[in-house]
């Protein structure tokens, strides 16, 4: 016994299901293209009721299986009161009548007899219009009234349309229709074929079942290698679906990690919340740096920080203070000629650049060659608006060895330029405390023109010394919030920290 | 980044001819100065922090004299002897508030004495100075006086207040300084960096004549240079010797640019004197030829360092391994060779072409932490958890509805709304919930993401630690699914908990728990406390998963490294 389909596929598919009158038409309709069919036509070839055909021939059509063309007649046909006067002649007529049997004037009440109020005005009004009467009463036949009294214009559509002809004066006809004598009939008239795909459709043999749902019972009992499946409607509508799917910035951040680690770069990491010293100290920042006041760099309550290794330390505040560093017979700079405030290095400070990554990744001396990236958060008091957040990230990437110079840098800059698939580079001079030389790598956009995306350099004499490294850095900090922007599309960089499940898991976001 | 507007009419006066728009851009792309706009009158220069020089008519003439090519090589410091008597002497009662004081004489060129456009723009860069190097006048602060209507030596002390009175610069009437202290808008802004325990700074020429009380205001009578003057005194206090030195040495360009002379002051502190001879002449700054091709990668010839060197307003001249650069004193950006380095290589300019891809001989790789988090953030994908990206910065409002008061605040925040450090994506992951009413249920999302913990031994006293956190909010959602999902995102790790009960901020009590591995705490669910949803208008329960996998993982590192 082969299961009845439910109708309902699995995944909400709808099943492409005949009944047995659309099976019964369908057939009809492939076995006769021209002339087409009409319903009434159909009903009776099939012996299938006229209202089913009706509906039937309907769902034929919206699974796409059933075209028709379809007409609108109209046909005239004698009220109750137009078969009376079919019958027993117009009112007007029948007055004429009266008054050619009466002889002389006819008094309102003699003709009153026989009409009701409604036909007597009407039909005494059109004989006046027409030259039979007298004005006044009582009523009177004119002298010089026509002559002629074959049939009125009224009578012979009249007479037409109780005898079953339809083509007649329009005039005259709506005339009789004002007067309640005639009514017009609208009907359509469709004629049904087979559409293409009506005609393509596999039936199953007459009296055969079909399969709808493919069942575990209808898989393991081999039904379906002799039985054929219903088809679906493909074009039926389905469920929208929502589902997870990466979020576009994380997504975005992941390519270009993947990018970096291509060209050998390990990932870094450090702490959100850093001490002044990572975050400035050690990338030779004067400690009165105007970046680093309050205005700029956010401040926490209640946390206390502690010195970095007190070694480091000293080697840092030797290199402010331009004195020698610890061990070592000449100062390497002039320094900020002012007294290293120890106390000051240990405030904690939320992260305002991941060069502050590069710092502790650099005191942990790496083995040349190393290279280095960190894409992470950083934070600065900006307040927010579409271009500026509080947060925002930053790539930081170090390349470190013997003989690492600026065309290398610029020649790194020119691989991301590439990978990221803009042809267009230049560079700009530029100025960060920590690297000398400094530049600015610009990248033209095709909408947006050239735009700042790749600052960077080698970091400085006072950095690497007192971090006991002794090959060139060459370092950047890309901003890759505006890199992601323009990346992706998005005009507020507030629209990076999308949180509306609908548009993440919608198929636009 | 610093910016003025300049007098095109005195730049390009010192230009032999007015340069196209085209050739202005592309001289100071090259240059750490911007041309953000331009008029038929102004430019608005925009430089880097370490060029302020290039915010004077005169300083950014001279680099484009430079780069035009109409003039090159440092341009000449003329400088005449000093008379007697100019000296500053700084009483050792300065010492605790702004200890440190610059100072030079400048001499108009005979036929040229101050006039109003010099005049403007000295007065414009000084307030530059004072924004900049000064940091709103806090660190350094700088004052121009006609020393040819003074009687020197001046002295710079602290004085009692009560002592005090002058006619302020901008006033026509004599005023004691208590009432100037307390009513003028510049000393109420600029005041506590002059004055404390009822004594404020003072500057004096040698008859006792006030000239100014750094760093608020010079005064009328001692403190006025006008149209005509032919030597003023520039000085500059502050708490640093050297940024007073940076004010002074800058602020003396745009008269150096129109011909003045310069001439030494001593300053004679009670340890000391020095000479200030350092401020009006060129300094000697060594640059090793083989630095130069280690940074820029390229072989220089001697002449084209020599002439990169001349474009950027340097002198130089040559020894057997290098150069000694003359570097004038309104350039302190250069402090070591590194700095004349930086100037040779962008006086030739940076291009794309020159980049050179250094053969990689290094492997590229994820942290193994990080790839233990990407596998946690995969497993949240599948199982339908819509991931975010969510600050971490979070408002007061969300600290409260939580109860998580322990989470770091911010001393400066920008808002309320960016007010604490998240110690749970809870305090996030509950905002989004709060930001998404209008979609249907059930809703899943997660993140995993750093979280800042209170932790005296970190050595910024708290730690960043990632978490994963995932919250499913639907009818049927409950406890069962936050220790489910727990187990399940362990269990990919092989690791095994125990759950505990205990209270968790903002979970229905009875209803949350900690999951321990090897004595570890590692996890936190729960469902959500009535009291937060109906806050938030949240019609259905939330399960609420979050596991610290910054403790997880080295419990779980060997099996996944």
């Amino acid at each position: 016994m082969v299961e009845e389909p439910t109708g309902e596929a699995p995944d909400g598919a709808a099943p492409l299901t005949l009944s047995a009158p659309e099976r019964k038409l369908l057939e009809s309709l492939r076995e006769r293209a021209d002339p087409p069919w009409e319903e009434a036509e159909l009903s009776e070839h099939t012996g299938v009721p006229i209202e089913t055909v009706r509906g039937s021939l309907q769902r034929l059509r919206s699974k796409h299986l059933a075209v028709v063309d379809e007409e609108h007649e109209e046909r005239p046909r004698l009220t109750p009161r137009g078969e009376t006067a079919f019958r027993d002649g117009l009112p007007e007529r029948r007055f004429l009548r009266l008054l050619a049997e009466t002889a002389g004037p006819l008094s309102p009440e003699a003709a009153a007899a026989g009409f009701d109020e409604e036909e007597r005005s009407a039909a005494i009004g059109l004989l006046r219009r027409r030259g039979f009467l007298e004005p006044g009463v009582p009523f009177r036949l004119r002298a010089d009234a026509p002559a002629s009294t074959g049939p009125f214009p009224e009578e012979k559509v009249l007479q037409s349309i109780g005898g079953g002809d339809p083509e007649v004066d329009d005039t005259v006809l709506q005339a009789l229709k004002k007067r309640g004598l005639v009514a017009v009939d609208r009907r359509s008239i469709k004629r049904w074929g087979s559409s293409e795909e009506g005609r393509r459709l596999p039936l199953a043999p007459d009296g055969g079942e079909t399969l709808g749902s493919l069942t575990p019972t209808i898989l393991s009992s081999g039904v379906w290698e002799k039985t054929p499946f219903r088809p679906y409607d493909v074009r039926a509508e389905v469920p929208f679906l929502r589902g997870a799917k990466p979020h576009p910035y994380l997504a975005w951040v992941e390519e270009f990690e993947e990018i970096l680690l291509g060209l050998g770069f390990e990932q870094g990491e450090g702490p959100l919340l850093e001490t002044e010293f990572w975050n400035g100290d050690v990338l030779f920042m004067p400690q009165d740096h105007p970046a680093r006041t309050v205005h700029d760099v956010l401040h926490v309550e209640g946390v206390v920080g502690h010195p970095p290794p007190a070694e480091l330390l000293e080697r840092v505040a030797a290199v402010h203070e331009g004195r020698p560093m610890p061990g070592e017979r000449s100062s390497i700079t002039p320094g900020w000629r002012t007294p290293y405030d120890r106390a000051f290095a240990a405030h904690p400070v939320l992260r305002s650049q991941t060069t502050a990554v590069s710092a502790r990744f650099l005191s942990t001396h790496p083995r040349p060659p190393f290279r280095m990236f960190c894409i992470d958060r950083n934070f600065r008091r900006d307040p927010v608006d579409s271009t500026h957040h509080v947060e925002f990230g930053q790539c930081e990437g170090i390349l470190g060895e013997e003989g690492v110079n600026l065309r290398h840098l610029v020649g790194m800059f020119r691989a991301l330029t590439e990978a990221i698939g803009v042809k267009e580079l230049k560079f700009r001079p530029s100025y960060f405390p920590f690297t000398e030389p400094s530049i600015e790598g610009y990248i033209r956009h095709p909408r947006l023109g050239w735009i700042e995306v790749f600052p960077g350099g080698l970091f400085r004499p006072e950095v690497l010394a007192p971090l006991g490294i002794d090959v060139p850095v060459a370092a950047w900090g890309i901003g890759v919030t505006r890199l992601a922007m323009v990346a992706l599309g998005v005009n507020d960089i507030r629209d990076l920290f999308l949180d509306d499940l609908d548009r993440l898991t919608g198929g636009s976001a | 980044m610093p910016q003025s507007v300049l007098s095109r009419a005195r730049v390009l006066s010192m230009l032999p001819r007015e340069p196209t728009e085209a050739e202005l851009q592309e001289w100071l792309f090259g240059s750490k100065a911007e041309l953000a706009s331009a008029t038929a009158e102004e430019l608005q220069i925009e430089v880097t922090p370490d060029r302020l020089d290039l915010l004077s008519e005169g300083g950014l003439a001279q680099f484009l004299q430079g780069v035009s090519g109409s003039a090159r090589g440092l341009p000449k410091i003329a400088t005449r002897p000093s008379e007697p008597g100019w000296t500053v002497r700084v009483d050792p009662s300065v010492a605790p508030l702004r200890p440190s004081l610059s100072a030079v004489v400048l001499s108009a060129p005979p036929s040229a004495p101050l006039d109003a456009g010099l005049l403007a723009e000295a007065v414009r860069f000084q307030e530059i100075l004072h924004a900049t190097i000064g940091l709103g006048r806090r660190l350094a602060s700088l004052g121009i006086y006609p020393i040819e209507r003074l009687h020197p030596p001046f002295v710079y002390a602290m004085e009692p207040v009560g002592s005090v009175h002058f006619v302020p610069l901008d006033g026509d009437a004599q005023v004691s300084a208590s009432a100037f202290l307390s009513s003028h808008p510049l000393a109420q802004r600029y005041g506590a960096f002059g004055c404390a325990d009822g004594r404020m700074l003072t500057l004096r020429d040698g008859d006792g004549l006030l000239l100014s009380v750094p760093p608020i205001l010079n005064t009328r009578d001692g403190g006025e240079a006008r149209v005509g003057d032919r030597t003023l005194l520039l000085e500059s206090t502050g708490t640093r010797p050297g940024r007073v030195a940076e004010g002074v040495g800058l602020l003396q360009l745009p008269f150096l640019a129109r011909g003045w002379s310069a001439s030494p002051v001593r300053v004679e502190y009670s340890d000391r004197s020095e000479d200030g001879r350092a401020l009006v002449e060129s300094r000697p700054l060594d640059l090793p030829a083989a630095k130069l091709s280690a940074v820029s990668g390229r072989a220089h010839s001697a002449a084209e360092v020599e002439h990169l060197l001349a474009r950027a307003r340097l002198g130089s001249h040559p020894h057997p391994h290098g150069w000694t650069v003359d570097v004038p004193p309104w350039r302190p950006d250069l402090m070591t060779d590194i700095d004349v380095v930086e100037d040779v290589v962008l006086a030739r300019g940076v291009k794309a072409g020159d980049g050179e891809l250094p053969p990689s001989r290094t492997r590229g790789q994820r942290r193994p932490e990080s790839r233990f988090r990407r596998r946690i953030a995969s497993a949240l994908l599948g199982l339908g958890y819509v991931p975010l990206y969510t600050p971490v910065l979070v408002s007061e409002e969300a600290v409260r509805l939580l109860g998580r008061t322990d989470c770091v605040a911010l001393v400066n925040p920008v808002s309320d709304q960016f007010a604490r450090m998240r110690d749970s994506l809870q305090l996030a992951l509950t905002q989004v919930l709060g930001r998404n009413l209008r979609r249907g249920y059930p809703q899943r999302f997660s993140e995993v993401g750093p979280v800042v913990v209170r932790d005296p031994a970190a050595e910024s006293g708290a730690r960043t630690s990632y978490h994963a956190g995932a919250f499913l909010a639907s009818e049927a959602a409950g406890f069962a699914d936050a220790a489910a999902l727990t187990e399940y995102l362990l269990s990919g790790f092989d690791a095994h908990g125990v759950r505990e009960p205990v209270d968790l901020p903002g979970t229905i009590p009875g209803r949350a728990a900690r999951l321990r591995v090897a004595g570890e705490t590692v996890a936190e669910m729960g469902e959500l406390h009535p009291a937060v949803l109906s806050s938030l208008g949240v019609p259905v329960a939330v399960a609420w998963a979050e596991v610290d996998l910054t403790a997880l993982w080295p419990l779980v590192r060997r099996g996944s490294a």
